[in-house]
């Protein structure tokens, strides 16, 4: 890993030298209440003080709408077209560890076994700035999951902010070359420690044990108790920096047409409901039990890693307040 | 609070219920709806202004069949969707035990009858800020409008948390689920996103108790809750119907009445 320094001054002018540069640039904007990720052509339109943004920034690789391709008559023929590649990089600025974390496992999710060509074409031309949190909420439990608020993984440059300067770390090939393209605003830096410089987060469980609770929590009986107040919303899943569930579409008139890969919830009975009208998760707390399930210990089997990165968006955004954090201690009290 | 727990703990002491839905505190300030199924549980239990969520969207939950007879704390909103409720054939009269709190009062309902009395002497005031909004949407252009909420409706992720807040909500299959015909495009772009949110806004056109679930719940912060408040306001007008007041069926976009003053009706 190399080691650089910016002043703070400076950094609204990497910024806007990024975006006149014609890379599209996302990062956290105000919308009304909440902050979300947003394409910003000033630096001056980044929120500040904020905790966390309502949504990831997912959607930059894994759209809620995408087109997987189109086709076309012509002349008879059918002619099949695949999206063209984004022109220029996205780069997103402001990705909190958790977030990084995340894109470390839409990674592993998407390019690991079967790599997936709309993903991978998003994914090469993204590059993810983090920034080290300062502070966290009541909902925010990234040490409870093995992530800490200044941790690298997932993202191509971090940045911690220090008394009058920015610490920069480079952490893939990605970063460098971004790095390298503007160095005339960074400086040398030696390593550092972070620490005295990152929120501190309380741990609420140690995952490793819910991991071997929940292998025998299936048939537990609370879950129906657990999950009262779950209208099913849905809100959970699209907010999740880790949910990767689609649903395919066609969209279709008789000249041609388009597949199109859309954001799913298993929030919903229509995820599992099949085409006979058997819904084999019926009821609310089976679709709640799922979801604990598979963010602490299915994707865990499959891919050696949690998907849940204990960002808090789901207990954050829930109109029922249910948290994530209580479901786990309460499986823990069993 | 002590009046409210003990008088909900007599009732789990003498069985006439064995569930209650309520509040709790919950991290955000605002009251977390809880499902209470002892007395024991009851320390945890309170009624404020910030218990806003509407517990009769809990209603319909499945899991609730198991529970013999169940007691629900409500508010102005939760009593309005349950007359709302009711004159939709939802709600059975002593199906439910209803509570509500007023100036520290707990205040149960012998009958769904002296729930419509109840309303109709508390219904809330319009909140100014939401009236004054209204006011600044009206006197936009019809394309100055249109161009407002085509902007706003792009964001929809189609997560249907409008619909799964909203306690007037119930169908078993609704008409997005629907796929032959589709009638409603199911990508989460300009014309589906369109035509679900008015899809959503018609039907609960002149059935919109006003609670406020649907926008709250919207991760995206869509103001949608004025489409269904600008419908109702038209309703009241042309109408002099208010929904979730009274027991009896007053639908104005599906009633037939034989003095009906249009003649393409007759």
């Amino acid at each position: 890993m190399e080691y650089r320094k910016i002043k703070i001054d400076k950094l609204s002018n990497f910024i806007n030298a990024i975006i006149a540069k014609n890379k599209k640039l996302l990062a956290p904007k105000q919308k009304k209440e909440k902050v979300f990720f947003a394409e910003i052509k000033s630096f001056d339109e980044i929120a500040k003080n904020y905790i966390q943004t309502a949504f990831s920034a997912k959607s930059a690789v894994f759209p809620k709408c995408e087109e997987l391709f189109s086709y076309e008559k012509i002349n008879g023929e059918t002619v099949l077209k695949n999206p063209p590649p984004p022109e220029n990089d996205t780069v997103v600025f402001g990705v909190r560890p958790c977030d990084g974390a995340a894109f470390d496992y839409l990674a592993t999710f998407f390019l690991k076994e079967n790599p997936d060509f709309h993903f991978k074409q998003r994914y090469d031309k993204t590059i993810l700035i983090g920034i080290t949190c300062e502070s966290g909420d009541e909902f925010c439990f990234c040490t409870s999951v093995g992530i800490s608020p200044s941790d690298t993984r997932g993202l191509d440059i971090m940045l911690t902010k220090l008394e009058n300067e920015y610490y920069v770390e480079i952490i893939t090939d990605k970063g460098s070359k971004l790095i390298q393209e503007f160095s005339e605003y960074f400086e040398n830096a030696e390593k550092i420690d972070k620490t005295k410089y990152t929120a501190n987060i309380p741990e609420y469980f140690n995952n490793k044990l819910v991991r071997e609770k929940l292998s025998d929590a299936f048939a537990w009986e609370k879950w129906d108790e657990s999950s009262l107040p779950c209208f099913g919303c849905g809100t959970c899943a699209f907010s999740c920096p880790t949910c990767t569930c689609f649903d395919i579409q066609d969209e279709a008139n008789p000249y041609g047409g388009s597949r199109l890969r859309l954001w799913d919830t298993c929030a919903i009975g229509l995820f599992t409901k099949h085409a006979s009208g058997h819904n084999p998760r019926e009821k609310q707390s089976e679709r709640w039990r799922n979801r604990v399930l598979h963010k602490f210990l299915y994707t865990d089997e499959q891919f050696g890693t949690l998907s849940c990165v204990g960002c808090g968006r789901c207990s954050r955004n829930c109109p029922a307040s249910l948290s994530i954090i209580d479901q786990v201690k309460a499986i823990m009290e069993v | 609070m002590s009046e409210l727990i003990s008088k909900v703990g007599q009732y789990f002491d003498s069985q006439i219920i064995d569930l209650f839905i309520g509040y709790t505190q919950g991290n955000n300030g605002f009251g977390k709806p809880a499902f209470f199924t002892n007395k024991e549980q009851l320390n945890k239990l309170t009624f404020n202004e910030q218990c806003i969520v509407n517990l009769a969207v809990y209603l319909r939950k499945p899991e609730l069949k198991k529970y013999s007879k169940i007691g629900i704390l409500a508010n102005v909103g939760t009593l309005r969707a349950i007359l709302q409720l009711t004159a939709e054939n939802q709600i059975k009269d002593g199906q439910y035990l209803i509570l509500t709190v007023k100036d520290n009062k707990v205040i149960e309902f012998v009958n769904l009858k002296a729930i419509e009395e109840w309303v109709s002497n508390n219904m809330p005031e319009p909140n100014p800020e939401r009236i004054a909004k209204m006011k600044e949407f009206e006197a936009l252009t019809q394309e100055e409008r249109w161009a407002f909420w085509t902007q706003e409706l792009a964001s929809c992720v189609r997560c249907y948390a409008c619909r799964a807040a909203c306690p007037l909500c119930y169908c078993e299959q609704c008409v997005v689920e629907c796929n032959q015909p589709q009638w409603v495009g199911v990508p989460a772009t300009g014309l589906g996103n369109l035509e679900w949110h008015i899809v959503r806004a018609m039907h609960l056109a002149g059935r919109c108790i006003g609670c406020g679930e649907c926008e709250a719940a919207c991760p995206m912060e869509i103001p949608i809750g004025f489409l269904t408040q600008k419908l109702n306001m038209e309703i009241a007008k042309k109408f002099g119907q208010i929904p979730g007041t009274k027991l009896e069926p007053d639908y104005a976009l599906s009633t037939f009445k034989v003095d009906d003053k249009e003649n393409f009706i007759r």
